[in-house]
């Protein structure tokens, strides 16, 4: 068990590093030169080159590299150039909205996903299967900003229940807050519910004829409680891979939903920055989103070797 | 015995329908789709670009204009069939590159041992990588269009080829008859040509169909947020980004995109799932 923890450290430390350094060369290097592009297309020479010295920008780019992560590390994630604040207090204010809209998906789908998917394997051959196999079917299908579209349309312009969009902050009203997060993070659940539900459904239709399966049904246990206590632990192989990448997606589809529900975070705040380019900003933002999908990613692949001794050992 | 023998025959026959339904109607839904897309090359009813506020708002069913007019008064049914093409020209150019890049670094790291850590490493960091972020990143340093998207989406569905490529390719290269070839003195390339390709061909197939789905879904988005398609050029995501950001979500255009949308995955998934059910029974008969 410690061995395997220490691998996936070792492989979280591993990844995060190089993660950097493709952030870094993607913007730094395709970016062209940041100094021009911030002073505009009018800027002499003089003035490029000024600036350029003053942000450091001249030097090469590992040694750029190796003080932005040594920045970074220390917790100074740098500072905007035009308006000068602190990407970390940018990530700071947008974090209590971005941060429980994503969670709160993502456990929705899993909460969502994990009973129905079951529930359909287990009727794979009645209607009602057929019919939850089919909605996920038709669920994957749609994109996750149409969604939102729809439901706000629904909810919001008609029913008159949840506001359509906008955001009131926590400290303003924690009621008022949970009202605009509760069709964003209802959307953001059923998207990837779908993916999950069908997945799950496959998985367990894959171990229910195996034969741990048969032999707890032998040994006396009835056809759902051999599923749920044997074939769920089983089936959750194939879903560790799932979650992992529907952690990725989380991430994707809160920028989108944030898009569609014109939310004051993460989403609104990366576009805002590279169109201005702010490279520092954007760097450490990116980077901070990645170290949150990778550590929800950890998370998930602990709890699941402790569940899964067969994870623990490494496939 | 035969009475036996008959209710087996019609139980197989019965299944056997019943798996080639998904088949049948993904690829009808996808051909349509895609004779669309061919068609929008050739014509269309009006020229997307080109606005006449006199017209602005006209509802579906208008004459000349049978799914109406946008706020500036373009004609929508032919910018949906050019989104049509803009989708499944991005969807299956991106999964069409992944499918190359990955098929070659998925047979690398099974043939060849060296290879395997270094390359099954990278693919888990890229795969871990949330998307629509690098796309975001990516379409503003080098700039918005056809060939950012591509390029963003290739990135990050190539690690999935990877990986069904390697796990296939070990499959196969763990079968007798491998063996065999490997005695006969048949070298690695001629292996990996002869017998790993064509083997693994219907997984890459069905993996393919499934990925043009997913690109079909990724563009939209990114086009939706604004960096991923623009004006000239006409998308199914991007229409949609024009009718909230002028309209909002009450205008009547946010329904036509979507269901183009929704339409074109369903069918492309779909086929996929039939295509799977139809090279590989023993799939379709284990889930039974």
């Amino acid at each position: 068990m410690g061995r395997f923890i220490l691998r996936r450290l070792v492989f979280f430390v591993i990844t995060l590093l190089t993660t950097s350094v493709l952030i870094f060369t993607l913007i730094r290097a395709a970016g062209g030169n940041v100094a021009a592009i911030l002073l505009g297309k009018n800027s002499s020479y003089e003035e490029i080159h000024k600036l350029s010295t003053e942000l450091g920008l001249e030097r090469p780019l590992p040694v750029q590299y190796f003080e932005w992560m040594n920045n970074f590390l220390h917790g100074n994630l740098g500072q905007a150039f035009r308006s000068k604040q602190l990407a970390s207090h940018l990530i700071w204010t947008q974090a209590p909205v971005s941060v429980p809209l994503s969670l709160g998906g993502f456990l929705l789908a899993i909460i969502i996903a994990i009973p129905l998917g079951t529930y359909a394997a287990k009727n794979f051959n009645k209607p009602s299967g057929a019919f939850v196999a089919v909605i996920s079917q038709v669920g994957i299908a749609v994109p996750v900003f149409w969604a939102g579209l729809l439901l706000s349309l629904v909810f919001g312009v008609h029913l008159h229940i949840l506001p359509t969009g906008g955001w009131v902050p926590w400290n303003e009203s924690i009621v008022g807050a949970l009202r605009s997060l509760a069709l964003p993070v209802f959307t953001l659940g059923i998207v990837m519910a779908s993916t999950l539900t069908r997945y799950t459904r496959t998985a367990i239709l894959d171990v229910m004829n195996e034969d741990f399966v048969r032999t707890a049904r032998a040994s006396g246990m009835s056809r759902r409680v051999a599923l749920i206590k044997v074939g769920l632990r089983n089936a959750s192989l194939p879903l560790v891979t799932v979650l992992g990448l529907l952690a990725a997606e989380m991430v994707g589809g809160t920028v989108i939903i944030e898009k569609v529900y014109s939310l004051p975070g993460i989403s609104r705040m990366i576009l805002d920055n590279v169109t201005a380019r702010e490279v520092v900003v954007v760097q450490s933002t990116v980077m901070v989103i990645v170290i949150y999908v990778m550590t929800v990613n950890l998370i998930i692949d602990l709890a699941y070797g402790i569940l899964d001794p067969r994870i623990r050992v490494g496939k | 015995m035969s009475e036996v023998l008959n209710v087996a025959k019609v139980k197989a026959k019965r299944t056997r329908k019943k798996s080639r339904l998904p088949l049948i109607i993904g690829g009808t839904i996808t051909g349509v789709m895609i004779l669309i897309g061919i068609i929008s090359v050739f014509w269309i009813p009006m020229d997307v670009n080109v606005s006449d506020p006199s017209i602005r708002m006209l509802p579906i069913g208008t004459a000349h204009h049978l799914f109406g007019t946008d706020y500036l008064g373009r004609d929508v049914s032919s910018m949906l069939m050019t989104g049509i093409r803009t989708s499944i020209i991005i969807g299956s150019c991106a999964a069409f590159l992944a499918l190359f890049i990955g098929t070659i670094l998925g047979m690398l790291a099974a043939s060849i041992s060296k290879l395997d850590e270094p390359i099954m490493r990278m693919a888990d960091i890229f795969m871990a990588m949330p998307g629509i972020i690098f796309a975001l990143v990516l379409a503003s340093t080098i700039g918005a269009g056809y060939l950012t998207t591509i390029f963003a989406l290739t990135s990050f569905f190539t690690p999935a080829f990877v990986r069904v490529t390697r796990a296939s390719s070990m499959r196969v290269l763990s079968e007798d008859y491998i063996s065999v070839a490997r005695l006969y003195g048949r070298g690695r390339m001629f292996i990996t040509f002869r017998h790993v390709l064509p083997n693994i061909s219907s997984i890459l197939i069905v993996q393919f169909t499934i990925y043009f789905a997913a690109g079909v879904l990724s563009e939209a988005g990114l086009s939706f947020l604004g960096v991923g398609i623009n004006r000239p050029s006409v998308s199914l995501g991007m229409m949609l980004h024009e009718a909230v950001e002028q309209i909002g979500i009450t205008d009547p255009l946010n329904v036509w995109p979507g269901l183009c949308i929704v339409i074109l995955v369903i069918g492309l998934n779909l086929l996929g799932d039939g295509l799977r059910d139809h090279f590989d029974p023993r799939f379709s008969q284990r889930v039974r």
